[in-house]
């Protein structure tokens, strides 16, 4: 399967479903969408350090929105020869509905800007037995360099596919992907002793990039599972953590950009409502979206309403600059569009949310977080939970340390509790350097005060 | 069904698995007075999979035809093909199983056909409604109801020859208090397999209504624990996720295989003996737990399988791969979500089993402690140590309980919380049906058990 074949089929699924939408339109439905999601994927999975399966899997999925009288209906099907009865079964469940509402309205097309080819097509010269390779590759660098480490998971995988979306506005847009990428989860085990798991992953749109991602991150992933033997619990105290990367992202972000959702916002269930224009954050912190970035993974130019897609602040040195809307969240704000930020593909209804975050470089060294002489827990994961609306968090450390006076000892039992709006005025330092996670997203290191840690000793 | 893959296999040698898939998922959310989503999400499809050349190939297609599932077992042969040079040990013919022959209906599908659209949205629409206006404090109440009906035909060449189906609604409700710019969450929620009877069986809608809201409103003016090393008696709910996330994850034999803290131990204590833990794919005590599967997704009769007996680890869960290689029968604990997913072991329902005490008795013997209820969610590692989260937290103070306290995050290492197990109770509940497990794909769980008392190291100030 290459890339001939894929535009092929798109064009093909384009002209049908505008024949769709015209027959919805010219049987009384004037608001109809459909959003395809088409992908082909071959995958290698590793378990137990050695071949578990090796797949090859393709699949067309269509989600229907029909807005009828304020009404909507959503129906997400893969069945391609009922697409038609599916927009009647949409249409239906839009008119079952008692509470319209007449800001429910679909969007009516902009000007897209073009983005970068997100398919390289040297990556149709590759296939399942490249992705062995690969998997070979991956076992034999356990073997020699961390023996130690048992991959519980892992997974080579080659996907490609398009996106496509046509409304009965003139909405019509599409794009082309391909991408290479591989993960592994396990960890370090040394007689009883056996460390606690830990993951990676590394992806690309062409192939010479994405194996030395792939090494580099294997290699962190080895050095990250050592790390865990050994651990001790340690008494609690209140100080400073040491957030990498992924922690800085999945975790510590993850409420506040949550809670940034127009959604949340218009329902009152946000801390960040009315904070527009604010200093909600340390001066420290600033952060953006860019869809535009070539080779990026979240690089597009529109959203899940095919809306344009474009770079914009969404939080400048602490200062809030926006919101994410979606068509109908927007309207609710008062505003007369979206701002691009509608989520979500053909088996959801358009949410709100980013796609592409950048968050900025700090000028302090990351090294130097490591050789402080007051304690610092550097958090490598942590496994817990965060309540939206309040900001609370807590949660178990995974395959952390505590670092004092440049020694770094490996922890276990140890938890966090916090709140996420506060915390977003203890950072105290932001490195410069980061790193580029999910071939999407940059975050640096940040180091912040005042949390509390509860030890088991 | 069976006839159309039984004939797409009448071909084959070797173990070829065909896995019919049909699912229809329904939902309705209501906040804010309105209907914010009305959506059915349906998917079919087959997925093949063939033990070929000592290793597993799979590929899996959306059109259901002969001429589509027969080009998908070429397609799964090649890909075994291709990479039996890679798998070092390679998987010889598994032995047969106790395979599931013929049709299994499963319970409530009638109700689910009759009740009609505007009754399940006028449901979330009127349940938030009258939530809402019960208190000024309320900011929001979300109120949502689901369903997943489906069908799955499983056929063998070594045997299964099978067809099912089955319905799992959900219900839930979400509420969000504020007081002076302070917001607080609080929720509810049930799952069962089988109809509305059993959904709601226990429990009415308002009143789960009821709890959530209350839970948010009391969260307003509480405080967090004190955390460290504390004696806790745990509702059936957070049992549920203990012997889930604590236990059943670190059972699993692929997990086991790969180094996890059960490795090793099946003969040895570990836990007190008045723990015995169990998971079957059967809705034991009651009726309609979340996880109740009649067949496996590998074509195999689920079995109740006791992995602890009064303090001593008794078994792993098995597909039939790891179930040959620890020559044991298969515990039908191969799971798929989707027909496109491979199979993988999983938990169904898992829970301890009740003991001999009561909950007053228990309450009345803890001098100093916390009684922890409201399942939020969890995780757990290769090491045992696992982490689980609660909406509320109790104060008990020498034998009472003395005031509500936030929520948080709990967590030790599995095998030492159950060897500090002094007190079970003669109650009984399933109560982690709704949401899912995951493990890089969902599968529908349930979880339960009496309520117990323990030792666990509470995060908190």
């Amino acid at each position: 399967m290459d890339k001939a074949f894929i535009e092929k089929k798109l064009e093909e699924q384009k002209n049908h479903l505008e024949s769709l939408v015209k027959k919805a339109k010219d049987n009384g439905i004037s608001q109809v969408e459909i959003f395809s999601s088409y992908g082909y994927a071959e995958e290698v999975t590793l378990e137990k350090n050695d071949l578990n399966n090796c797949t090859a899997t393709e699949e067309n999925m269509f989600g229907i929105r029909v807005i009828e009288n304020g009404s909507q209906g959503f129906l997400t099907t893969n069945h391609f020869p009922t697409l038609w009865e599916s927009i009647q079964e949409a249409r239906d469940l839009a008119r079952s509905q008692t509470t319209p509402d007449s800001d429910l309205v679909l969007p009516d097309p902009q000007t897209l800007e073009k983005r970068a080819n997100q398919y390289d097509e040297s990556l149709d010269a590759l296939g399942l037995e490249h992705l062995v390779e690969i998997a070979k590759t991956t076992l034999g660098w356990k073997k020699e360099l961390f023996p130690k480490v048992n991959l519980d998971s892992g997974d080579m995988s080659l996907s490609k596919g398009f996106k496509l979306i046509v409304s009965s506005k003139g909405v019509n847009a599409s794009e082309l992907g391909a991408g290479i990428s591989a993960s592994v989860m396990g960890m370090a085990v040394d007689g009883s002793d056996v460390g606690s798991f830990d993951y990676d992953s590394a992806s690309g749109n062409d192939y010479p990039y994405f194996a030395k991602k792939w090494e580099r991150a294997f290699r962190e992933f080895g050095e990250k599972c050592m790390g865990g033997l050994g651990a001790k619990a340690i008494p609690g105290f209140k100080g400073y953590i040491l957030l990498p990367p992924e922690a800085v992202y999945s975790f510590f972000l993850g409420s506040f950009i949550g809670s940034l959702n127009g959604t949340s916002i218009r329902k009152g269930k946000s801390k960040m409502a009315g904070q527009l224009g604010k200093q909600v954050a340390s001066s420290k912190l600033s952060i953006w979206e860019d869809p535009t970035i070539s080779g990026y993974a979240g690089t597009t130019s529109f959203d899940r309403e095919g809306q344009a897609t474009h770079k914009q602040s969404i939080l400048n040195q602490g200062v809030l600059d926006t919101y994410f809307y979606n068509t109908y969240e927007a309207k609710k704000a008062g505003l007369k569009a979206s701002n691009g930020f509608a989520t979500g593909g053909a088996q959801s209804l358009p949410g709100c949310g980013p796609r592409q975050l950048q968050i900025a470089p700090g000028d302090s060294n990351k090294d130097d977080f490591f050789k402080m002489k007051d304690k610092v827990l550097f958090v490598n994961r942590l496994s817990g939970t965060s309540d939206g609306p309040s900001g609370d968090f807590s949660g178990v450390i995974k395959g952390s340390h505590l670092l004092e006076n440049g020694v770094k000892t490996p922890v276990k039992e140890v938890q966090v509790v916090g709140n996420v709006y506060e915390a977003l005025n203890q950072i105290v330092s932001i490195s410069k350097e980061g790193e580029l996670l999910g071939e999407s997203y940059w975050a640096p290191y940040m180091l912040l005060e005042g949390f509390t840690i509860t030890g088991a000793s | 069904m069976r006839d159309l893959l039984k004939e797409c296999l009448s071909e084959e040698n070797g173990l070829v698995e065909l896995r019919y898939h049909h699912k229809e998922n329904r939902s309705f959310f209501a906040e804010k007075g309105r209907i914010e989503s009305s959506a059915l999400r349906k998917r079919s499809g087959v997925g093949v999979r063939v033990l070929h050349n000592g290793t597993w190939g799979f590929a899996s297609t959306g059109e259901v035809s002969k001429a589509s599932i027969q080009n998908a077992i070429r397609i799964a042969k090649q890909a075994a093909t291709v990479s039996s040079s890679l798998r070092g040990e390679k998987i010889s013919n598994l032995p047969p199983a106790l395979f599931a022959k013929g049709d299994f209906i499963g319970k409530g599908i009638e109700d689910f056909r009759n009740r009609s659209v505007e009754e399940k949205l006028n449901l979330v629409l009127d349940v938030q409604n009258k939530a809402l206006k019960s208190s000024a404090s309320l900011q929001s109440v979300g109120c949502g109801y689901s369903e997943i009906y489906e069908e799955k035909a499983i056929v063998t060449t070594d045997g299964a020859d099978s067809f099912f189906s089955m319905v799992r609604p959900e219900f839930r409700v979400n509420a969000v208090a504020s007081d002076k710019g302070k917001l607080e969450s609080g929720s509810h929620s049930i799952g069962v397999t089988g109809g509305w009877d059993c959904l709601f069986r226990d429990k009415k809608p308002e009143d789960i209504s009821e709890e959530a809201c209350k839970t948010a409103i009391d969260l307003l003016t509480s405080s967090l624990p004190d955390g460290g090393l504390t004696t806790v008696i745990l509702s059936p709910s957070i049992v549920g996720l203990l012997v889930h996330e604590a236990i059943g994850h670190t059972v699993e034999a692929d997990f086991v295989l790969a180094g996890s803290v059960a490795q090793g131990k099946i003969g040895t204590r570990v836990g007190s003996d008045l723990v015995s833990l169990a998971d079957s794919g059967v809705s034991e005590y009651s009726e309609g737990a979340g996880g109740t599967i009649p067949v496996d997704d590998e074509g195999v009769i689920p079995q109740k399988t006791m992995i602890i007996q009064d303090g001593i680890l008794k078994s792993y869960l098995h597909n039939r791969e790891t179930a040959h290689k620890f020559n044991v029968a298969p515990t039908g604990s191969a799971r798929a979500w989707e027909y496109s997913d491979v199979p993988l072991i999983r938990m169904r329902n898992t829970y301890l089993l009740p003991g001999n005490s009561s909950l007053e008795e228990m309450i009345a013997g803890t001098k100093n402690g916390y009684f922890l209820d409201g399942a939020k969610n969890g995780q757990a590692d290769a090491t045992g140590e696992f982490m689980f989260a609660v909406q509320k937290a109790y104060k008990i103070e020498n034998g009472k309980i003395t005031k509500l306290l936030k929520g948080a995050t709990v967590s030790g290492l599995a095998f030492d919380v159950l060897q500090n197990v002094d007190m079970v109770s003669k109650e009984f509940k399933w109560d982690l049906g709704s949401g899912h497990c995951g493990k890089g794909q969902p599968a529908k769980v349930d979880a339960g058990g009496p309520y117990v008392r323990t030792k666990v190291q509470l995060g908190g100030n």
